[in-house]
């Protein structure tokens, strides 16, 4: 899920952030000079036995903090598994957390101050496309690294350098792997004419363009397309226009609160015995705050559920209600757990902590171990290589171990090229 | 036909959801002249009352009452504490009572966590009226929110209590010159706000997500009514106001994206504000 970057807010925070760099830059040479000596044993690659410390970015207050516990959760639990086998060279992990408050400028705050002030090895986390790209000119800035866990719109030049960018990795689904794998398997079932209800920015209207593209080389076609503003409580009008829209399938990329709203209003209209539902954003924890009654039926897609059936999630559901008790584990934390576990791999065979190092072996790294099925990622414009499922919100459900049923799934989906200018990403 | 009667319903579903909901803060704003930034806060309360009682098998709609009385008195502390000092000094209770959304809204967190929660719809199902179909519970609140007007307009026009409020907004010094009591005014009157507001924050909560941060997202929605719709102009005004904020962008909606719709009625709201600056129906601030 990403949020909030409607075009000029981009812009403008990747104007804002660069600026904030280069003057962080500029006053940290005088800084660092100054304070060399010391700072040296602190340094990320550290001693031997030093610790190696990582920062952490995940929304733990502001409109996404219901998001946040996953997505911090699965990092720690995968830190936890790191140490007590040992850490990575001999050394033990450390987290550094920081809370992006879901706002983009503290996102470049927290990134500067965790690169600059705690000397983290690297970065993980960050959760909207907006959080992403406010952190993408730090980490360049700092040529550090950042594990990006979302599903998100995908990669192209003009978002540089949020995407396309050698110092970020993608761990979570993009639209080829998480809408295509199932377009076929929902048109031949309910029909081809779709209704788009999306929030307005970047993610929705990317997500849709390319869904759109897919669905009309399968003879469907967009009979509605809507976008909603933030934070609109009421959906009455759009109700309506889907009713005579005469379509098969809502296709949903709503955020937050809204997509919340709008499907108990859908249900409580009655509208969903003629419609089906396809959501590509309601992971368990929103699919769990909007209830039974207005999901059941509903179709979602995702990389991951909780409740898919593979001995790798059996032995991650395990621990994780060992670490973390109820935890509501989701696509964006088993994406946060995989990125620790594949950096410390990447550390281990590049035999230092440097981002050179992580970079070259994380590229094209295979986990198997990963909780929904072996992942692999790509070297060419790091983009994860990773299953897809296609669920079925079952009826009366009462928690995420009854709430979905797979329906459709694809072992490993290999996403569409990134369309970046410079592939494959490689350092300057 | 069928396409009209639904457009209406639709309209005037949307808006008496949103008068519902800024009553409280109309209650408040427009009778004692406090701007409630707090009232997000007390609309949550109510949601998150609501949902634990109702967790807790109690009625659906008994959960609301309780839930209403507990914000209302929540609301009277608020009031005794800390409100009663700051009435002659806007800017003053204007921050005091965004302290009170924050502090609300972070004890919520802790209480409740972050996790969404939903109540479930306790009226299911739809009905038909001229071949247009509504839901039934969006009904039974759209009605609601008429009673409440209605016997927001007896009150006010048509019982000595009326009278000495509305007295009480023309002159305040000239009605306690009369006998009105001003001070207990004042706090039953806060407290009605909150309640109001519990009230409203209970009966939306199947329809709408129950999070922390939920009044935000009415908050300026219904400012804009408030003020649009004029001061102190309790019923009419709060009627009108939801009309042009709700129900017109169902009919803009009709023919143009959400986005724009959204923006064109705020542009509106802005620009009979420019010509109405107390609101369509409101008089000269007294």
């Amino acid at each position: 899920m990403t949020i909030s970057s409607p075009r000029g807010f981009d812009r403008r925070s990747f104007l804002r952030s660069s600026a904030f760099a280069a003057l962080g830059a500029s006053a940290a040479v005088p800084l660092l000079g100054a304070c060399a000596p010391q700072s040296s044993s602190k340094n990320a690659s550290g001693g031997k036995s030093d610790p190696i410390k990582v920062g952490v970015i995940s929304p733990l207050s502001g409109a996404w903090t219901v998001y946040g516990k996953a997505h911090i959760a699965g990092f720690k639990l995968a830190v936890d598994e790191i140490n007590a086998a040992g850490g990575t060279l001999g050394r033990k992990w450390e987290i550094v957390q920081a809370d992006s408050q879901t706002q983009p400028q503290v996102v470049t705050e927290q990134a500067n101050r965790l690169i600059r002030e705690e000397n983290v090895a690297f970065l993980a986390g960050t959760f909207s496309s907006a959080e992403r790209n406010a952190a993408g000119p730090v980490v360049t800035a700092a040529d550090k690294l950042l594990l990006y866990p979302t599903f998100y719109e995908g990669q192209s030049q003009k978002y540089y350098p949020g995407v396309c960018n050698p110092n970020i990795f993608m761990f979570g689904p993009e639209p080829s792997e998480q809408v295509w794998p199932h377009m076929d398997y929902i048109v031949k079932k309910h029909g081809g004419k779709f209704f788009m209800v999306g929030s307005d920015y970047v993610w929705p209207r990317e997500t849709n363009r390319l869904t759109k593209q897919k669905l009309t080389e399968l003879g469907g076609k967009v009979v509605g397309e809507v976008y909603i503003p933030f934070n609109t409580p009421q959906y009455g009008s759009v109700l309506s226009q889907i009713k005579k829209s005469g379509a098969d399938v809502i296709f949903l990329s709503l955020t937050g609160s809204d997509t919340v709203n709008f499907r108990r209003q859908l249900a409580a209209a009655g509208m969903k015995k003629d419609f089906i539902v396809w959501t590509v954003d309601d992971e368990e924890a929103a699919t769990s705050g909007i209830g039974p009654e207005a999901t059941a039926g509903d179709y979602v897609s995702f990389d991951y559920f909780w409740s898919i059936d593979t001995p790798n999630n059996a032995a991650f559901r395990k621990k994780v209600r060992a670490a973390s008790g109820n935890v509501l584990m989701d696509t964006v934390g088993v994406a946060m757990y995989n990125a620790a576990h594949m950096a410390a791999k990447a550390i281990e065979l590049a035999g230092d902590v440097s981002t050179d190092g992580i970079r070259e072996k994380l590229g094209g790294m295979t986990f198997d171990k990963a909780p929904q099925g072996s992942i692999t990622m790509r070297a060419e414009d790091h983009q994860a290589v990773l299953p897809s499922y296609l669920v079925k919100v079952r009826p009366n459900w009462t928690g995420t171990d009854d709430m979905f049923e797979v329906v459709h799934k694809v072992a490993s989906v290999t996403p569409s090229a990134a369309a970046c200018t410079d592939l494959p990403l490689k350092a300057k | 036909m069928t396409q009209v009667i639904s457009v209406a319903l639709d309209a005037i579903s949307t808006s008496l959801v949103l008068a519902l909901v800024a009553m409280g803060l109309a209650v408040v704003f427009g009778l004692v002249r406090v701007i409630n930034m707090g009232h997000g806060a007390m609309l949550a309360l109510g949601a998150y009352i609501t949902w634990t009682l109702a967790q807790h098998g109690l009625p659906f709609f008994v959960s609301v009452i309780v839930s209403a009385l507990l914000v209302g008195v929540i609301g009277l502390l608020f009031e005794v504490v800390l409100i009663r000092h700051f009435y002659d000094k806007q800017f003053e209770t204007l921050l005091i009572t965004w302290a009170f959304y924050l502090v609300a809204t972070q004890l919520i967190k802790v209480f409740w966590g972050t996790d969404l929660h939903s109540v479930a719809n306790p009226i299911r199902g739809t009905f038909t009226i001229g071949g247009a179909v509504i839901g039934r519970y969006v009904a039974v609140v759209s009605l609601v929110s008429l009673l409440l007007f209605a016997s927001a307009g007896w009150v006010m026009y048509r019982t000595s209590v009326g009278i000495r409020v509305r007295a009480m907004i023309q002159n305040r010094e000239m009605a306690m010159m009369l006998g009105v009591r001003a001070s207990a005014m004042y706090r039953a009157i806060f407290a009605l706000g909150a309640m109001l507001a519990g009230l409203a924050g209970g009966l939306i909560s199947p329809m709408f997500s129950v999070e922390p941060d939920m009044g935000t997202l009415w908050l300026v929605r219904s400012f804009f009514v408030v003020t649009v719709g004029g001061l102190g102009s309790l019923v009419g005004g709060t009627l009108i106001g939801s009309a042009l904020m709700g129900g017109m962008t169902t009919l803009v909606s009709l023919v143009a994206q959400q986005v724009f719709a959204q923006t064109v009625v705020f542009a509106l709201a802005v620009i009979a504000l420019r010509f109405r600056p107390a609101g369509i129906l409101g008089k000269k601030a007294a």
